[in-house]
């Protein structure tokens, strides 16, 4: 156990090292915040409804999905397909740890670090801003789903960065992801308000299981909840299907990359 | 060509603290003198070697001499041009060779990094052909050209290097540990090229190297440098004679000899034998010579100056 | 004068010409990057699309106005990566000491760092944001010639904005050891410009506009078009474009004397 504090601990610390660096990252996380708050705020001066929300209850979603998204995405897997394509992986291999509890283990320092300064740039936003914040529901549900989220987040990441046991082209897929990963899991609105037919098919991807699931769970009452055309329990199946499908891709991938790979690089 | 007076460069930087905090509002900074009042002037058509140790200040100098640095003080006349403003008359009859370092496009064929260089420095369709292959046939480097750099190996990269940046015929050549990395058989080829080029082409060229042999073969002067301060400035084959104090003497003896008597010569460096190594003072050598004459059956005798290495070694450390 | 235009031009063409021949050698990537541009143009128009579906708006604007707004963001991003690339690639050139071997060239460092190695497949992009800008600017009613015109040329001033921050961003690749992303927070910034500038309030507006003129840089040629810009506001952005442009090469100039050469 004391080993994986330390690499927790260390991960940390990797931070500070650059410390403009850092706080140009936060400064960025938290315009990206403000933008988001003004253009809302803009929409609801001429209506005070949109869809199913007020203006209350859709800052309340973007708060509560920032904080998700920011706690779900936060991860140190891409430098893993620096590490495939240039050799150095080889040292992680070596060590007495597992490799995937490894890496969860320096995601959760990512994580922890991201979180802690994230709560001061939200304070930040509620004060300018002043928004009702509705209090969490079904904690406990939320809280599941939110470790689904995780999971698949941490196994579909591993999955872009074990692409560089075949390729260098590394950085394209994992950009594309991450414009996908943007847009298409509700951090900018909530999925919802999409026609119901794509938000079924949404539903079928494991984008919606990201962050956007707990986020909805956390707010609504979800006993009598349809979301769309789609029941509760179809997403709470699906929710648990991509950690399942994701977990086992990343890892029938690392299997097969460590046998096909021949651990070129200087 | 070159007149450098009292050059001083001074470079400032961050020290890291201990913690966050005072690191952001509480910056501390180290002033590392990396040239002091440095004087010396080059004439056209010379070949000068440039040496000291790691961080004495040899490519700072080379640096502003190219304009790249800005120095804190001092005067500093290249070709009648301050480096630093970088006109384009003075860039163009310049080049620098840095060792390990290229600017050969990696992905293509040295041919092309060749044609980017004659568009840069605008040189005429005829002079860049006859160029190119009085270059390639000097290196013997004919079927290199039109193969993609990459694929090169690190002294083939070199040879490559080098025409690409004698395109322009320059006048004044800076090599920065042109040799570095390299196999020997690399080395003695470049080292052959630097002085045929010169011969031929008449340019002026200043070159640093941390292996005495590029020094020794093509340097008839040479400036020691060592922490921003110069130590000597002048003929090669003079700092042995005014820093040395002692030869090496090697003799091959015909047969063993007792230790006692080998050692009652003089200091001796080494000894497998046959061969027994002396090392003896300048003044002392007629009786030294007289009484291994007297005492040692020997087939060979040889007397050495003091290694080259030695001496700046000393010079390095101070010592007279 | 003129052979000096020639030299650089020339220069230009080959920059650009070895640029596209390294990058077309990673095609899929390419395509990778081309879907995820059109992924990130696809979504933010559908958001614009859904908001004004549910007879909602921001700022005030029509649907037509809104997307005018977007398209001329993307306009002027996009141009700004087709022609300022290579910026993103200095940091690295810096760190390994390339650098060195290009400031002893005798042509000017921009013409390789700058502008050298522009981003040939966003120009294909390019034409396309154009041709739909200007499809829902006729759209528009209001529009004459002169808006028209002006709208064209307060997107040049934009360009002019452009140039300056990434010389600026250049500038603090020599200056700071520290960042390595200074272009990543110029592409964090200008997104700002993606809506209409009245959805933000003072001050952040004032200095978004006025400070670290990004509101200038994407808004203001639309307000142009819709003729909503009064005249004393262009003379403004003009003065503000030209101070930041000779701002940054001043900041350049300083670099370059602090700079320590450090790589390799």
């Amino acid at each position: 156990m004391k080993k994986y504090f330390a690499i927790f601990s260390l991960t940390v610390k990797e931070y500070f090292v650059y410390r403009l660096n850092f706080i140009l990252w936060r400064v960025r996380v938290f315009i990206n915040l403000l933008i988001l708050f003004f253009l809302w705020s803009s929409v609801f001066e001429k209506n005070p409804q949109f869809g199913s929300y007020s203006k209350d209850s859709m800052l309340s979603y973007i708060i509560y999905a920032n904080i998700i998204s920011n706690f779900v995405l936060g991860t140190r897997t891409p430098e893993i397909a620096g590490y495939i394509n240039d050799g150095k992986i080889i040292n992680d291999l070596l060590k007495p740890v597992s490799f995937f509890t490894y890496y969860f283990t320096r995601d959760l320092a990512d994580k922890a670090v991201n979180m802690f300064f994230f709560f001061f740039e939200l304070a930040l936003i509620v004060l300018l801003f002043h928004p009702n914040i509705h209090l969490p529901k079904n904690i406990f549900f939320g809280i599941i789903f939110l470790i689904n989220g995780v999971l698949i987040s941490y196994f579909a990441n591993l999955l872009l960065s074990f692409i560089g046991f075949w390729t260098t082209e590394v950085w394209s897929p994992r950009f594309l992801f991450m414009m996908l990963l943007f847009f298409v899991t509700g951090s900018y609105f909530p999925l919802d308000l999409l026609p119901a037919p794509i938000f079924y098919l949404l539903s079928l991807t494991p984008f919606p299981y990201f962050f956007y699931l707990p986020t909805k769970v956390l707010l609504t009452n979800i006993t009598a909840q349809q979301f769309g055309t789609v029941s509760i329990y179809q997403l709470a199946f699906f929710s648990f299907l991509w950690v399942f499908i994701t977990w086992y891709l990343a890892k029938f991938a690392w299997v097969k990359g460590n046998k096909s790979f021949s651990f070129w690089g200087r | 060509m070159i007149q450098v007076k009292n050059l001083t460069k001074i470079y400032k930087t961050t020290v890291k603290g201990s913690s966050f905090f005072s690191d952001l509002f509480n910056r501390k900074y180290k002033e590392v003198v990396a040239l002091d009042k440095v004087s010396f002037e080059i004439a056209g058509n010379e070949l000068v070697g440039f040496i000291g140790p790691n961080g004495a200040g040899k490519t700072t100098t080379l640096k502003i001499l190219a304009g790249i640095l800005y120095p804190t003080s001092g005067q500093v006349n290249v070709l009648d041009y301050f480096p630093f403003d970088k006109k384009r008359s003075f860039l163009k009859q310049i080049a620098f060779v840095m060792g390990q370092r290229n600017q050969l496009l990696w992905d293509l064929p040295a041919l092309d990094t060749f044609q980017l260089n004659k568009e840069i420095y605008e040189v005429s369709d005829d002079r860049y052909h006859q160029i190119v292959d009085e270059l390639t046939s000097l290196l013997n480097a004919e079927n290199l050209v039109e193969k993609p750099v990459k694929t090169l190996s690190l002294g083939e990269r070199m040879k490559m290097e080098l025409i690409a940046t004698l395109i322009h015929n320059p006048k004044l050549i800076f090599f920065d540990e042109p040799t570095i990395g390299l196999d020997l058989f690399s080395q003695e080829i470049i080292r052959e090229f630097i002085k045929k080029y010169q011969k031929q082409y008449r340019a002026t060229i200043m070159l640093t190297s941390h292996y005495m042999e590029d020094v020794k073969r093509l340097a008839k002067r040479i400036i020691v440098i060592n922490k921003g301060k110069i130590l000597y400035d002048g003929n090669l084959k003079e700092i042995v004679q005014k820093y040395s104090s002692t030869k090496l003497v090697t003799v091959v003896l015909e047969s063993k000899i007792d230790q006692i008597k080998l050692s009652s010569i003089g200091n001796i460096i080494s000894y497998v034998f046959p061969k027994v190594s002396y090392k003896i003072d300048r003044h002392l050598i007629p009786e030294k010579i007289d009484l291994i004459n007297r005492l040692l059956p020997y087939m060979d005798l040889t007397i050495e100056e003091e290694p080259i290495e030695e001496i700046i070694k000393k010079l390095f450390s101070g010592k007279k | 004068m003129l052979n000096t235009i020639r030299y650089y031009l020339r220069l230009y063409l080959l920059f650009t010409k070895f640029a596209y021949r390294t990058v077309l050698q990673a095609r899929l990537g390419i395509l990778f990057f081309m879907g995820a541009k059109l992924v990130r143009f696809a979504f933010f128009f559908f958001f614009i699309l859904i908001i004004f579906g549910r007879k909602s708006n921001f700022g005030g604007y029509t649907f037509n106005q809104a997307i005018l707004f977007y398209l001329t963001f993307n306009v002027i991003d996009t141009a700004a990566q087709v022609l300022f690339r290579e910026v993103y690639r200095f940091r690295p050139m810096v760190l390994s000491g390339t650098f060195d071997l290009i400031l002893l060239k005798p042509h000017h460092p921009f013409i390789r760092i700058l502008l050298g190695g522009g981003d040939i497949l966003d120009l294909s992009l390019l034409f396309p944001y154009l041709l739909l800008a200007l499809f829902f600017a006729f759209k528009i009613t209001s529009i004459t010639f002169l808006s028209l015109a002006s709208y064209f040329i307060l997107i040049g001033n934009g360009l002019l904005i452009a140039t300056s921050f990434h010389i600026i961003v250049l500038a603090l690749g020599i200056l700071t050891t520290e960042v390595d992303h200074t272009i990543m927070i110029y592409r964090d910034m200008t997104i700002m410009g993606r809506f209409p500038f009245d959805i933000y309030k003072e001050p952040l507006r004032g200095v978004f506009t006025f400070i670290i003129p990004i509101g200038i840089m994407m808004s203001f040629p639309p307000y142009a078009l819709f003729g909503l810009l009064s005249p004393f506001s262009y003379l403004l952005s003009f003065v503000i474009s030209s101070l930041l442009f000779f701002g940054s090469l001043k900041l350049w100039d300083y670099a370059l004397k602090k700079y320590q050469s450090w790589g390799g």
